[in-house]
């Protein structure tokens, strides 16, 4: 089946999969379904509090007066925990519990050690319920995306520990003498975290940095975190799931080589440009808006191998949920970057710099690239660890369209909102407030997109719920989004 | 792709070149720099902060100020920070030297604080009287600015010794601000209202710690009372406006601000921090820190409100930032404006 000579493993054509490739299959399923669902049911309960925290936080953005007698209900510490909720307990769980599958798959091995992976994901767990508590009882550290304190970072980083040594052994075990796409991105992503995690921790609270050499390790940390930790694990997934569930091979292996070289390479220079006129060398600054110009590099190719691996396929859209989300968010990856690119640029960075532009940009790279292609993957991984289909095609529907319309209405109205804040605020003749009553109205529409978002968040959580209870539908057919019209082109969907 | 080996190597190499060249290599460049000052070692900046001023940056933290407020004042070519008087010169690195955490910020749902302290009137850059007795007690061993750094060296011996406080910190700007702020608190933002911004440039030598400029001696005298004794039936410790509120970004508006934002600016997006104060009924004399609230947040007759030990913190750290200083390394845009300049 691999006519172009691409050595794929996984994505190969099922059709041609004999018996015992699809009995090998079943069997690591099996033997990836507690671990793993213990990841993706962590990871719903952090969504589903994550969602309450940020629907306080839009609101209470523009209802500044409610709750101002409790000190653990004050905006700015609900603010960090919603982020750190959604950053570690959501997003990374679930972005674990994926990885821990697609590498059981991709080693063709069942999975071994899964003690190690459940004492990490307790560990997790513990980690981001005292960091949060920690934070709204007042121990914040004040560093984006490192406000957990220290006693929670370390736990943290014990749970990491655990399942990045899983990972390792895992490879060890692995069968065959090609490592497929997306296990560079995973390999990738569990190798970068701990060293991230590492470098952040001890250059700031350990053997501090002086001055403002914190705010560069902080922003080179979030930045870092973003694109090698989410970005490597998302990009990872998608390389599997749009292929799979076409049933046809990546389109250009080298495309893809190029890709993640040139991705590992550039995105882990970007960040400084978030800092961008600050009191900092020019040299560090530039260099991370060139490097955000070189990202353009990474997503063309990805972006166009993708584009290649669907041509043709497009149609499958209307059927999959696993490929529409998977696909709204590998484009959400190319328009995650071109904004990015757009408000590096220092001559647009003068006016969104300090505006809510910049919450647009990590919403987009954490929601509408990450977040979909992990829900994509969850509608793939969760029925073959349940062993049940999902029971309502019209709640997947629900899901996918008020995730698409929440985000995308958030992203528009903060982008929109983040301009005209920064242009009011750039006219030394406007009174500051004026830039800061511009907002207003566009972020009420962003508490509109929240219940949007909440909405998607709650329905998913309830589908999830009912997997995990065992009342999916029994049927060796997967839920089509819509009835399949008898074509045969969508039988391995 | 095949092997491991090269992917490792890959994988540690790309990471390994961005941890250097974006963390260690600046820690080289700018990681160790001193404060700055003159050829015979007076005139030091910036100076550590005071055990008071670092807890102040720890409530900072902790209610997340930050994801609101930044600290860094861009360069003229690049932004119009310092037309909106937000600071006379860029920040550079020195001025965060003994900040730990840095508060830069990435966002400005409100102003930039990088000079609050500086904005404010003259008598007020101590921190407030109760709470400045406690620092000043207890850091010894940093001998010349126990308060904070950006108080003037005159204002640091008016804290040691509070009879010196009214010749060596009139407050200049008090009965001159009074029109401006009080016919439109709404305008607290704007360069035209923001009567103590270009006040407060320190001077060269500890002796003019404050322009000698308007001050009346009645005026004086009615803010030296604070210090040495409140007078609680006769009237608020500042300068009264018509509004009843304290001058801008003195330490008890930014309590009364805390407290109340909208009391202050109709137009404010700042949660109100009342978890940071105390109610407490009033048992013989009204305290002198009692916050001067109006209207609807007025407490009950018989009761005052009071800044709990961190809302007191919170302020000092707020007064101590000041970034007026000229550094050698920042061209500063009005270096020969010692003088107030009078807002556009």
């Amino acid at each position: 089946m691999n006519a172009t000579g691409i050595p794929l493993k996984e994505p190969s054509v099922s059709a041609v999969a004999g018996d015992t490739e699809q009995e090998e299959r079943a069997l690591i399923d099996a033997s990836t379904r507690v671990p793993v669902l213990m990841f993706y049911t962590s990871a719903m309960a952090w969504l589903i509090l994550g969602t309450l925290l940020a629907g306080f936080v839009s609101f209470k953005l523009h209802t500044p007066d409610m709750f101002s007698e409790i000190s653990f209900l004050t905006w700015g510490r609900v603010r960090p925990a919603h982020m750190n909720v959604m950053v570690y307990g959501w997003a990374s769980m679930a972005g674990m519990g994926t990885a821990i599958w697609l590498m059981a798959r991709l080693c063709r091995t069942v999975l071994r050690y899964p003690l190690l992976l459940l004492a990490g994901a307790g560990f997790w767990n513990l980690g981001v319920l005292l960091g949060v508590g920690g934070i709204l009882l007042g121990d914040s550290t004040g560093y984006q995306w490192l406000e957990f304190p220290r006693y929670a970072a370390i736990i943290l980083f014990i749970a990491y520990t655990l399942v990045a040594s899983w990972a390792v052994l895992m490879f060890r075990y692995r069968r065959g003498e090609q490592i497929y796409i997306t296990q560079w991105y995973l390999l990738g992503a569990f190798l970068w975290f701990p060293w991230l995690y590492t470098a952040g921790q001890l250059m700031l609270f350990v053997v501090p940095v002086q001055g403002v050499l914190q705010s560069a390790v902080g922003w080179w940390y979030a930045n870092n975190l973003l694109f090698l930790w989410f970005g490597a694990i998302g990009l990872g997934t998608a390389y599997y799931m749009i292929p799979k569930v076409i049933g046809r091979p990546v389109y250009s292996y080298h495309l893809a080589t190029i890709g993640f070289w040139t991705y590992a390479l550039f995105s882990s220079w970007t960040g400084m440009q978030r800092l961008v006129d600050g009191p900092f060398p020019a040299w560090m600054i530039t260099a991370s808006i060139a490097a955000t110009i070189l990202t353009i590099i990474p997503v063309a190719t990805v972006g166009l191998n993708h584009h290649m691996t669907m041509q043709g396929y497009f149609p499958l859209l209307r059927y999959s949920p696993t490929l529409r989300f998977t696909v709204f968010g590998a484009m959400s990856y190319t328009v995650f970057s071109l904004v990015g690119v757009l408000i590096s640029l220092r001559s647009v960075a003068r006016y969104v710099n300090f505006t809510q532009a910049s919450i647009a940009y990590s919403h987009l790279g954490l929601y509408a690239f990450f977040t979909m292609v992990i829900f994509g993957s969850m509608y793939y991984i969760v029925p073959r660890l349940v062993g049940r289909e999902w029971r309502y095609a019209s709640l997947i529907k629900l899901h996918f369209w008020a995730s698409a319309y929440g985000i995308g209405l958030m992203t528009l109205m903060l982008l929109a909102g983040g301009f005209l804040q920064g242009a009011n605020m750039d006219n030394p003749s406007l009174v500051f407030s004026e830039s800061t009553e511009t907002i207003l109205p566009y972020l009420r529409g962003r508490s509109l997109s929240g219940i949007l978002l909440t909405a998607s968040h709650f329905i998913f959580a309830y589908h999830f719920g009912l997997m995990l209870l065992g009342l999916g539908r029994t049927s060796t057919v997967p839920t089509f989004l819509n009835p399949v019209e008898a074509e045969g082109s969508e039988a391995h969907i | 792709m095949k092997g491991l080996v090269p992917l490792f190597l890959g994988i540690f190499g790309t990471f390994a070149f961005s941890w250097v060249g974006l963390t260690v290599i600046p820690n080289w460049q700018i990681g160790h720099l001193n404060p700055q000052m003159e050829e015979d070692g007076t005139d030091a900046y910036p100076m550590p902060q005071s055990g008071m001023v670092e807890r102040g940056a720890r409530v900072y933290a902790a209610n997340g100020c930050i994801y609101c407020h930044s600290q860094q004042v861009r360069a003229d070519y690049a932004a119009n920070d310092i037309d909106r008087k937000w600071g006379d010169r860029r920040s550079a690195p020195r001025d965060y030297i003994f900040e730990r955490p840095v508060f830069l910020g990435k966002m400005r749902m409100g102003q930039d604080l990088a000079n609050i302290g500086a904005r404010a009137p003259a008598e007020q850059e101590s921190p407030p009287p109760v709470g400045a007795a406690t620092p000043a007690a207890s850091p010894a061993q940093q001998g010349g600015a126990p308060a904070s750094s950006s108080a003037p060296p005159g204002a640091t011996s008016a804290l040691a010794n509070p009879g010196s406080l009214p010749p060596s910190a009139p407050p200049p700007k008090a009965t001159a601000s009074l029109p401006t702020t009080a016919s439109s608190p709404v305008a607290a933002g704007s360069p035209a209202a923001s009567p103590g911004s270009p006040t407060q440039k320190p001077p060269a030598s500890p002796a003019p710690n404050a322009p000698p400029a308007s001050a009346s001696p009645a005026a004086a005298a009615a803010n030296a009372t604070p210090a040495a004794s409140a007078s609680p039936a006769g009237g608020p410790p500042w300068p009264v406006q018509t509004s009843g509120q304290p001058p801008m970004y003195s330490a008890a508006w930014h309590h009364v601000h805390l407290f109340s934002p909208r009391s202050i600016n109709v137009d404010s997006d700042m949660p109100s921090y009342r978890f940071l104060y105390r109610a407490r009924r009033i048992s013989d004399a009204r305290s002198a820190d009692a916050l001067q609230l109006t209207g609807s947040d007025a407490p009950p007759g018989g009761w005052e409100v009071l800044p709990t030990f961190d809302a007191k913190c919170l302020v000092a750290y707020l007064m101590s930032l000041n970034q007026s200083h000229p550094v050698k390394e920042v061209r500063s845009v009005a270096p020969a404006a010692a003088s107030p300049a009078p807002a556009k």
